[in-house]
């Protein structure tokens, strides 16, 4: 059996698979199937089952779960019919509530699951689940890196991407000055007469220049309608300001901001 | 009588506003014009939020009228911009009277005039025999000492004036007071009663009686005595109204003699008007020796004769011109915003109207000028005329017989003679009263003149009580505690010429002391002023004694600090015998290095922190020394917030060593990064990014020292783990540090590749550093971890370019773009937004050395409050900075605890919604700029976070607000209601001796006294208390607030979100903590608490003590 953690649908953060809560719903799976009582509220569709941490504990959290099904057409990378969708995942069993997409062998884990009736342990005697300062402290010693992996992780990795970037010059350099079949050639950054980068940022700066280099051209004030417009312009920056100053004014009588003490 | 006269100028006063309104309607004369007034204006108010002005194009560009134009002259002619110009306007409509009030007052007027004139005359008796008084009223003078010669009756007022301020219009709210001279008919007096206060018996006696009579006069709501202006000698009666008027006036008698009854010349300063024979009953010694002279005693006898003609000389000169009155009216609230009005010897409004009438008399001030430009010109005369040196006067006469400017200057500190040429209008202005007016009109006129800031705001509206405005505060209490220190002074002769007020007497020599004392220390002293108390007309008025504590405030130069030694002259100097009586026994003979033997005296201090506390060494030394004040009598606060910064186990240093030992030992570590031989690219920059690195670490590292045996040993990778049988280790958090590499073409421009060439480097690091230096290191993908004498630092290696390559996006067309990313974000942020911070604000506190422990003490307390989640690291240090770089309307802090407590007003004043805190590090945004960022912030406000912090290097985006704190955590009142509180226990959490209350007892936390051989990696950032809350706001962030202080807090509170707890339909992504139950036939999903209660202990096993509900607010 294969199960899986996925984060829930409308967050995007990527978590590492933690298992449990899997392998506790498959054992209690085995065991098979008591009529559930329709004691426990549950969203149509799906199944309740109550899920406590372990014995000590009072209360439970409910997992809502229902045969994974998708509809006509689309994709799914999960199998159909073998696949239990869970929902609310209580919080030590993976980071935070999640939902689980749990993968059963044979269809027939997926309906006895469904009436599962709990409440389910999470930690018990014999598959203890840490917890705490244990959980903290054995996640630190996993965090304690190990410079080799990563140095074989670095070089594979840098091995392929030279091989990739060498691959692709070699491909530029053979379709250089070589026109496609509408007889277009290809200009590169690479060839013998090197053009700027297609960025939005030369293009600002080409565009720029030109603008720059009209308005050194330009007369200012030369006119007398420059005049008139350039006096006009700034009696409405003044108006604007003054308006702007006037709605601060406004707002701080308000707020009774004149108040000196 | 006065009201009628006020008539003329009544109207005057109005007519002010009235211009103004016109000039206001002018712009918005046509009806569109009126409508888009509304409508920007309709938005606003409701939220409370500036938005851009929006005017059509029509609007914009019409035709100008001539009004208008003729306004914007105007403003910039006579104000600095139309904003100020506005303000100033709405300033003065909020405190000037109202005419509906003054039509009420001067019924008032007319009524007490009638009803004084009605009091009837009492037989004539002898002056000490005061058994005609009735029961019910107490003579408001204290008549030491008692026998005095001369007779009194009491008869009606020969005459009853309003004068002062309420007549020239100049007078301002909140408090109107009105006052009239009552003018003394000539047969009460006799001959000689200018001598040995005679008068002031005889006035205290008239007001006596006054005040029995209208006591019982139904008419008033309130009859009360006070001091005028806080002399002892001369009392007042205080008339309320009755009823609801209550409130709206207090008029105040002031009884004077007939005009020229007493002759000025017998009341110059170098006269003597109080015989020693009959104040200390002892005749003067017999060798001839003069009288002593007394100044201020014929200061005061000549203030109330010329009541009525410095009014007429007032009305001249303000008459009818507004602006003068305007100028007069900001005076006053510039004056009153800094306490400088108040009190004997305080800068009135009496004061300042002079002043005016001075520099209109000498040209310096128009008619025509606004009220903004008096404001100024008045404010620049202050700034740069010292009257302690060169007194000034109104008195054109040249007449021989009247005293030079000397003389009075020989007799008084202040000098500002008036039109007679007689009077000292600053009798009572001691030098540091004036001093401390020079210091706030210099730093009013450099605000003036920047430009960059909200001038009005900080000028008129944001009061300066001293306990913000100076660096360290001094009470001294009891002051019964100065009649000795008069004593021990010698200030028998000021005590004689001020009737005993010893309060006032020994002010000026304390002052004196002190500042000799403090030398290159002190930049400032300045002193309260006694209240001006009331009190019941059938009480004893109250004693000097009573007047509450006398406060001095310090402001410190901070260059002058650093120094532990007073240097004195040579020993063979004769000047030395001096030097040793100021010191006493704290001078010492001491030989230097250069070989001279100097006296000097050496103040203990070893810290930074001790260093800031030596003015206080200095003044209970000489104040025990000089004036026999014991220290106990001095309660000094300058240090009190000290010991929330003090490290743990040190209680002699607030951290600045600890830190700069941490610098150091980075500049070390930078040092060795630059020479590391055998890297394939240079390194072309090392900066600092952490708390440490910029002083601003609350509680700064100690070299870590582990004890092996304490921890789980990882051999193989040299490292140290905690072990669960242990109590958990001491926090050690590694500093962050960049190391820019070089750009160079070998760098792949693909972001993956990238982040694996950053790694090589990052292994590389470590392999270098360890074999060419021999440190610890510890290398991941991201960072290196690095062991240097005890301290660690996380170096990032960073490439320059990489938050481009992160940003850039390729168009389907194969034009690439850049938008910003969170990951390019983030990086920006890590790699340069916050070095760029470190380095400034590392800087800063070269500058400024309180910046530290201001900046720590805001980040304790609000992390103290529970809020520091909300607040990263980085803005606080941002807002503390701002009070360094923009400190108007005060000076930057030179100690702590000023810095904090202007953190702590500005934190509740800011309007945040409203105005970016723009922090100019370095100075590097021009005014322009400013401007330009603020319109810029109006336009976007609402996709801007809650609180905008600019700086030069992050114009727009206010990158450390980004994620907080929200609008919840900066309205939130003090909390003390958390729905569930989660006890940890202290086991487990590694900075519990941090704690505001330091625990008695913690832990051992497995580190060694003494230095030891530390090879291995201690254990970095392992924080249980910090883990757990990471994990409850992963798993119940939606349904819950986590509130914690990481300096060793013992408890996590928990708030509920009110808006998780509504029932919610069934949605598949929000199942999460939550059931479904059956509400009312419908299924609905609550959280499902008794189970989310388990869940936290579950969380936190081994960590959690217990969970506490305090509230049911979560049963629905």
């Amino acid at each position: 059996m294969e199960t899986r953690t996925l984060p829930a649908p409308d967050c995007n953060s990527q978590r590492p698979p933690p298992l449990p809560a899997g392998k506790m719903v498959a054992r209690r799976g085995k065991r098979g199937a008591r009529d559930s009582e329709p004691g426990i509220p549950s969203p149509p569709g799906y199944s309740a089952i109550p899920i406590k941490f372990s014995e000590k504990q009072q209360a439970s959290h409910y997992l809502y779960v229902r045969e994974h099904r998708v509809r006509e057409g689309t994709k799914s990378s999960w199998p159909q019919k073998r696949t239990l969708f869970v929902l609310n995942v209580p919080p030590y069993c993976t980071e935070g509530f999640q939902v689980a997409y749990v993968v059963f062998q044979k269809p027939g884990g997926v309906s006895a699951a469904l009436v599962l009736k709990g409440p389910l342990l999470v930690s018990t005697e014999s598959h203890p689940v840490k917890s705490g300062i244990c959980k903290w402290i054995s996640n630190y010693a996993d965090s304690v890196p190990d410079p080799e992996a990563l140095r074989v992780e670095v070089d594979t990795f840098m091995e392929a991407y030279d091989k990739r970037i060498a691959e692709e010059e070699a491909q530029a350099e053979e379709e250089e000055g070589v026109p496609d079949e509408e007889g277009w050639v290809k200009v590169t950054r690479r060839g013998r007469r090197p053009v700027l980068p297609r960025t939005e940022a030369a293009s600002l700066r080409v565009l720029e220049k030109e603008r720059r280099k009209r308005a050194r051209k330009e007369l200012l004030n030369f006119y007398a309608w420059q005049h008139r417009e350039t006096k006009m312009e700034h009696l409405a920056q003044l108006r604007k300001k003054f308006e702007e100053d006037k709605q601060r004014i406004e707002l701080m009588r308000a707020q009774r901001k004149f108040r000196p003490y | 009588m006065g009201p009628a006269s006020a008539g003329a100028q009544d109207r005057g006063t109005a007519g002010g506003p009235e211009v103004i309104e016109v000039a206001l309607e002018g712009t918005a004369k046509e009806g569109k014009k009126e409508s888009s007034k509304k409508r920007t204006l309709a938005g606003c108010p409701v939220e409370g939020l500036l938005q851009p002005a929006k005017l059509t194009r029509a609007e914009l560009y019409k035709e100008p009228t001539s009004e208008e134009l003729n306004r914007l002259r105007e403003t910039e002619s006579l104000f600095h911009s139309s904003l100020l110009r506005l303000q100033v306007e709405e300033l003065l409509k909020e405190v000037r009277l109202p005419e509906k009030k003054k039509e009420r007052i001067d019924a008032f007027l007319r009524e007490v005039h009638q009803r004084v004139l009605k009091v009837p005359s009492t037989p004539k008796t002898e002056l000490t025999d005061q058994t005609w008084l009735p029961a019910g009223v107490r003579v408001p003078l204290h008549q030491v000492p008692y026998t005095v010669k001369g007779c009194f009756r009491f008869l009606p007022p020969a005459q009853v004036t309003v004068v002062g301020s309420y007549l020239l219009g100049t007078c301002i709210r909140p408090d109107i007071n009105v006052d009239m001279a009552v003018t003394m008919p000539r047969e009460i007096l006799q001959d000689k009663d200018g001598l040995n206060q005679r008068y002031f018996r005889k006035r205290a006696l008239y007001l006596a009686h006054l005040a029995h009579h209208l006591g019982q006069d139904p008419f008033f709501g309130s009859v009360r005595f006070s001091y005028t202006n806080g002399c002892h000698l001369k009392p007042s009666l205080l008339l309320r109204p009755r009823g609801k008027d209550e409130r709206l006036v207090t008029v105040r008698l002031h009884p004077c003699p007939p005009p020229d009854f007493f002759r000025p010349c017998r009341l110059l300063p170098s006269k003597n008007n109080v015989r020693s024979a009959w104040y200390r009953g002892q005749s003067p010694p017999g060798d001839g020796s003069p009288e002593p002279p007394t100044p201020h005693y014929n200061a005061w006898v000549l203030q109330d004769m010329t009541l009525e003609s410095h009014m007429q000389l007032l009305s001249t000169v303000l008459g009818s011109a507004l602006g003068l009155k305007d100028g007069v009216a900001l005076l006053k609230v510039w004056l009153r915003q800094r306490e400088l009005d108040k009190g004997l010897g305080g800068f009135s409004g009496f004061l300042v109207s002079m002043l005016v009438a001075f520099l209109v008399s000498t040209r310096k001030i128009h008619t025509t000028m606004s009220g903004y430009q008096v404001l100024r010109s008045v404010l620049q005369f202050l700034a740069t005329t010292d009257l302690t040196v060169n007194g000034i006067s109104l008195c054109l006469s040249s007449d021989p017989s009247l005293p030079a400017l000397a003389d009075f200057h020989q007799a008084f500190p202040v000098v500002f003679l008036d039109s007679s040429g007689c009077l000292n209008l600053c009798a009572d202005v001691t030098a540091s009263t004036y001093h401390q007016v020079q210091h706030e009109a210099r730093l009013s006129m450099a605000l003036l003149d920047s430009r960059a800031d909200d001038g009005f705001q900080l000028l008129l509206m944001t009061p300066k009580p001293m306990i913000r405005a100076f660096d360290h505060i001094l009470h001294l209490h009891p002051l019964s505690r100065l009649q000795a220190a008069c004593h021990r002074l010698k200030l028998w002769p000021e005590l004689q010429d001020l009737g005993g007020d010893y309060v006032s007497a020994a002010l000026g020599s304390l002052t004196t002391l002190l500042e000799q004392g403090l030398g290159s220390r002190l930049h400032l002293l300045a002193h309260s002023r006694p209240p001006v108390s009331e009190w019941d007309i059938s009480q004893d008025p109250p004693k000097h004694r009573d007047s509450g504590t006398l406060t001095l405030g310090l402001l410190l130069r901070p260059e002058g600090l650093t120094s532990v030694l007073e240097l004195g002259p040579e020993a063979n100097q004769p000047e030395a015998a001096d030097f040793r009586q100021f010191w006493g026994s704290r001078s010492e003979l001491r030989r230097f290095q250069d070989g001279a033997i100097r006296e000097a005296v050496v103040w203990e201090a070893a810290s930074m922190a001790q260093k800031r506390l030596i003015p206080h060494q200095v003044v209970t030394h000489l104040l025990a020394l000089h004036a026999n004040i014991p220290d106990t009598c001095v309660h000094y606060v300058g240090g009190l917030l000290d010991a929330l910064i003090q490290s743990p186990k040190e209680n002699s240093s607030t951290g600045e060593e600890a830190l700069a030992a941490a610098v150091r030992c980075y500049d070390d570590l930078s040092r060795l990064l630059w020479g590391l031989e055998g890297l394939p690219l240079t390194v072309s920059a090392v900066q600092g990014a952490h708390p440490v690195l910029r002083y601003t670490e609350v509680f700064p590292p100690t070299p870590v020292r582990p004890a092996y045996s304490f921890y789980e040993q990882l051999r193989e990778r040299a490292s140290l783990l905690p072990r669960p049988d242990k109590p958990c280790p001491a926090y050690v958090e590694p500093m962050t540090v960049v190391c820019h590499l070089e750009g160079s073409g070998q760098w792949p421009q693909d972001a993956e590749a990238i982040r694996r060439v950053r790694a090589a480097f990052q292994l590389r690091l470590a392999e270098l550093l360890t074999q060419q230096h021999g440190l610890q290191c510890r290398a991941t993908a991201t960072h290196t971890d690095v062991l240097k004498d005890g301290f660690v630092f996380r170096v990032r290696v960073a490439y320059q370019r990489e938050p481009q390559i992160l940003r850039e996006m390729r168009s389907p067309e194969g034009m690439i773009s850049l938008r910003d990313t969170p990951a390019s974000l983030r990086l920006e942020r890590d790699t340069r937004h916050l070095p760029l911070l470190t380095s400034a604000l590392h800087g800063l506190q070269q500058q400024h050395p309180a910046f530290s422990g201001a900046a720590r003490l805001a980040k304790r307390w609000v992390r103290a409050q529970l809020l520091g989640e909300g607040f990263t690291d980085e803005s606080l240090d941002l807002v503390v900075a701002a009070l360094f770089l923009h400190p108007e309307p005060f000076t930057p802090p030179s100690s702590p605890q000023v810095g904090f407590l202007r953190f702590l007003f500005l934190v509740s004043t800011f309007d945040w919604k409203n105005n970016p805190l723009i922090v100019n590090l370095n100075n590097e945004l021009t005014v322009e700029e400013q401007e330009e960022i603020r319109s810029g912030f109006l336009a976007t406000r609402t996709q801007l976070p809650v609180m905008v912090i600019v700086t030069p290097q992050d114009r727009k985006n206010s990158v450390w607000t980004q994620d907080g704190p929200s609008p919840q955590t900066v309205f939130r009142p003090p909390l003390d209601m958390y729905d569930v509180l989660i006890r940890l226990s202290p086991r487990h959490i590694p900075r519990h001796r941090q704690a505001v209350d330091s625990p008695a007892a913690s832990f051992c936390r497995g580190l060694l006294s003494e230095p030891g051989p530390s090879s291995l990696m201690p254990v970095l950032g392992y924080d249980p208390p910090q883990l757990y809350l990471a994990q409850l706001r992963e798993a119940f962030g939606d349904l819950a607030l986590f509130f914690y202080d990481q300096h060793g807090g013992e408890v996590i509170g928990v708030l509920w979100k009110p808006s998780s707890f509504q029932p919610q339909p069934f949605k598949a992504s929000n199942t999460k903590g939550r059931m479904v139950m059956s509400q009312g036939g419908e299924l609905v999903m609550v959280p499902n608490v008794e189970a989310i209660l388990e869940d936290l202990a579950v969380l936190g096993e081994g960590l959690v003590q217990a969970v506490e509900a305090r509230s049911e607010k979560w049963t629905v």
